[in-house]
């Protein structure tokens, strides 16, 4: 009864620091973005106001217009002469809006238009993300033993304690992957989008590899790019093996809160060592397997610091 | 798992990306040619009908304006009635939708320090969701793992199987789930934002599972909102995570135990036909060689206590065919009696595993040692 009561006390400990994270970040942004947004709703009415002082048009009918426009351009057609070429549909583009369905990355630079599309996008996403993320989690699951287990093990045989060695391979990983799948591919596209900086590379980098995907800032729709379905593709392969990094670094990290202590502190399910035994695991029974939702979080560990979705598969 | 579940289940998901997008450009496509014919036939109407107007000023214009709403701000409209996209509210349903990856997009920061910001702040933030997503479908799953057990009480009474008992939980969950945390949204939903019922269940769907492309967004209009929706659709998404999350995985689980069992039952069913076929040809090898090798023991022993019988009673062997009737039952008893024997001299060789695995030791239920001692016993009767 007493850990029930405790576990309750923390979860309303974590709801109420939640809420407070989030009213810190909503007056951050505030306040950062607020003036600049002002400046350029100005800017905008003098644009008006230039425009329609110049011409005959009259502001009714530059209004139905400009909302057209919008609309349009809201689901990925654009008005703009250079760009009536490139379709945003075309099977590259459209493996690429696949993938980011079913990476829940979910730019939303294109969205489906039919109802069809969107009756399929429904159930392509039901199916498609438990698959990817089983996907995902069987790769890191064999890359665990030569990326975090035998380096692990060999920085033990140099001399370290258990747990400094994991630590400092832990470090060493995050180093890794910060260079590999932030620093690297930012430069990058900095240099083969024109209107990026490196800044926003990294952001772009960031936003994706940890699903959120605004969609702020989409490379390859850029009008007149040169190899355009190549491009997409390298960066569907880009993000896939980037998910992977991410998801092994937080893994290894969970080992290494386990091995810390961290996790029984919060009285968060363990790490289970379930790796060299993925094969000899016990075939459930004849009854389907137990779905139930307790079940799920007693016996297979969410990864807390995981993805805040799916976490149940990731095994361990 | 080895490497080549892990490659198979890969190239399976590039294969599922490739249909996909077949299917997405077969449906979209058209529908994309269209809306471009239609908003250039409006820019072409748009220039013919203000001649003072020419096509670069236009194009200006329109880059412009798209790249201020890409900046969040719409130029319709006058000053006064637009309400900011970073008011507090706004920006807290910002800071939701970043830590919990869904990402609509429909606000995004722009400036540099904001970018710088947005990446700290969703370090932090994102396992600080985990963990309480965590905590949320822990006490979830309790939650619903207590009224199943109830209900699980009333079924049991039924005498229903266990297997089915599962079945009917998990579909109750699903249902009562979907209900809940898809059904029932989607309808407020619709009656609130104005969506039709597709648009709607679409929406839910995209958010709940954090794809969140943006194109719909709760609350994004400015239609006069309650006080409490925001807080309320918030609210919503952090239980109908959890539940997505338990979905998901289930389905997770079922393409894994799927693919487990097929493989084990493929492999089984395999191992088990190459034993039945193995255990059935050394069988026939064994009673083939053993019932030659007993005819003609039968044949020896025979004639060995025939030759006894003659010996002790008298009776010419050559002339055999005349036997009293005491005599004939007896010797007709003592062919009946080595009827049996041909399996148990199967089973008195030391067979193979197979064979004695299938249980032919006990095809007869007799043992071995019970033949010789009745054939002893008939034999000491005789003298």
């Amino acid at each position: 009864m007493r850990s029930l009561g405790k576990s309750w006390l923390l979860l309303t400990g974590f709801v109420l620091f939640y809420i407070i994270y989030l009213l810190f970040g909503a007056l951050v942004f505030s306040s950062i973005e607020r003036p600049v947004e002002e400046k350029l709703r100005h800017d905008m009415d003098l644009l008006r106001e230039e425009f329609l002082n110049q011409s005959c048009v009259n502001a009714a009918s530059l209004e139905r217009f400009l909302v057209r426009v919008l609309k349009a351009h809201k689901y990925g057609v654009s008005v703009l002469r250079n760009s009536s070429e490139t379709s945003n549909w075309d099977l590259a583009s459209s493996m690429f809006f696949a993938n980011t369905l079913v990476t829940t990355v979910g730019y939303g630079h294109t969205t489906p238009l039919s109802d069809a599309g969107k009756a399929f996008s429904i159930f392509y996403a039901l199916m498609g993300v438990p698959f990817t993320m089983l996907v995902l989690t069987a790769c890191v699951q064999r890359l665990m033993y030569p990326l975090v287990l035998a380096p692990v093990s060999l920085l033990q045989r140099s001399g370290l304690e258990p747990r400094p060695a994991t630590m400092v391979h832990f470090l060493l990983l995050l180093l890794l992957v910060v260079l590999c799948f932030f620093l690297a591919p930012a430069a990058v596209f900095s240099v083969v989008e024109m209107s990026w900086t490196f800044l926003d590379g990294i952001y772009f980098c960031f936003i994706s590899l940890c699903t959120i995907g605004l969609g702020d800032f989409v490379p390859a729709t850029q009008p007149g790019q040169r190899y355009r379905a190549l491009y997409q593709v390298g960066v569907m392969v880009y993000l896939f093996v980037g998910l992977m990094m991410m998801y092994l670094l937080l893994r290894s990290f969970h080992k290494m809160a386990d091995l810390h202590g961290l996790t029984t502190f919060l009285q968060l399910p363990r790490c289970e060592e379930s790796d060299p035994d993925e094969d000899r695991e016990p075939i459930v029974d004849d009854e389907p397997r137990q779905p139930l939702p307790k079940d799920q979080a007693a016996s297979k560990p969410l990864d807390p610091a995981s993805q805040p979705s799916y976490n149940s598969i990731n095994k361990g | 798992m080895r490497w080549k579940t892990v490659s198979a289940i890969f190239f399976l998901v590039v294969l599922y990306l490739i249909i996909g997008a077949t299917v997405f450009k077969a449906l979209e496509q058209p529908y994309e040619s269209a809306q471009k014919l239609a908003i250039l036939a409006e820019k072409l109407k748009f220039l013919t009908m203000h001649p003072c107007v020419n096509s670069s000023e236009l194009e200006n214009l329109v880059k412009q304006v798209v790249s201020a709403v890409r900046a969040g701000v719409n130029p319709s409209g006058s000053l006064s009635n637009q309400t900011s996209l970073w008011d507090l509210s706004s920006s807290f349903f910002f800071a939701g939708t970043v830590i919990t990856t869904i990402g609509f997009g429909n606000i995004s920061p722009h400036t540099e320090g904001g970018q710088i910001f947005c990446i700290v702040y969703a370090l932090l933030g994102i396992p600080l969701f985990g963990f309480l997503l965590a905590g949320v479908g822990d006490q979830l799953g309790t939650i619903f793992g207590k009224g199943i057990a109830k209900v699980e009480k009333m079924i049991v009474k039924w005498k229903v199987s266990q297997t089915k008992i599962r079945v009917i939980s998990t579909l109750l969950f699903i249902l009562f789930g979907c209900l809940i945390f898809v059904a029932l949204p989607a309808v407020i939903f619709k009656h609130i934002e104005g969506w039709s019922t597709l648009d709607s269940i679409y929406f839910v769907v995209i958010t709940l599972t954090t794809i969140g492309f943006g194109d719909f967004v709760a609350g994004e209009k400015g239609l006069e909102y309650l006080d409490y929706y925001k807080p309320v659709v918030w609210f919503w998404i952090l239980v109908g995570l959890a539940y997505f999350a338990a979905v998901l995985s289930m389905i997770g689980d079922w393409f894994r135990v799927i693919s487990k069992k097929t493989k084990e039952e493929v492999g089984e069913f395999r191992a088990h036909a190459a034993e039945w076929t193995a255990n059935v040809s050394a069988e026939f090898k064994e009673t083939r060689r053993r019932l030659s090798v007993d005819i003609y023991d039968k044949f020896q022993r025979a004639a060995s206590i025939k030759r006894k019988l003659s010996s002790e009673l008298g009776i010419n062997t050559s002339m055999n065919q005349e036997m009293t009737p005491g005599k004939r039952t007896l010797s007709a008893n003592l062919c009946e009696d080595r009827e049996p024997y041909p399996n148990l001299t199967l089973s008195l060789s030391p067979v193979p595993g197979a064979l004695t695995r299938n249980g032919s030791l006990y095809l007869n239920g007799l043992s071995p040692d019970y033949a010789d001692r009745r054939e002893i016993a008939i034999i000491e009767n005789l003298k």
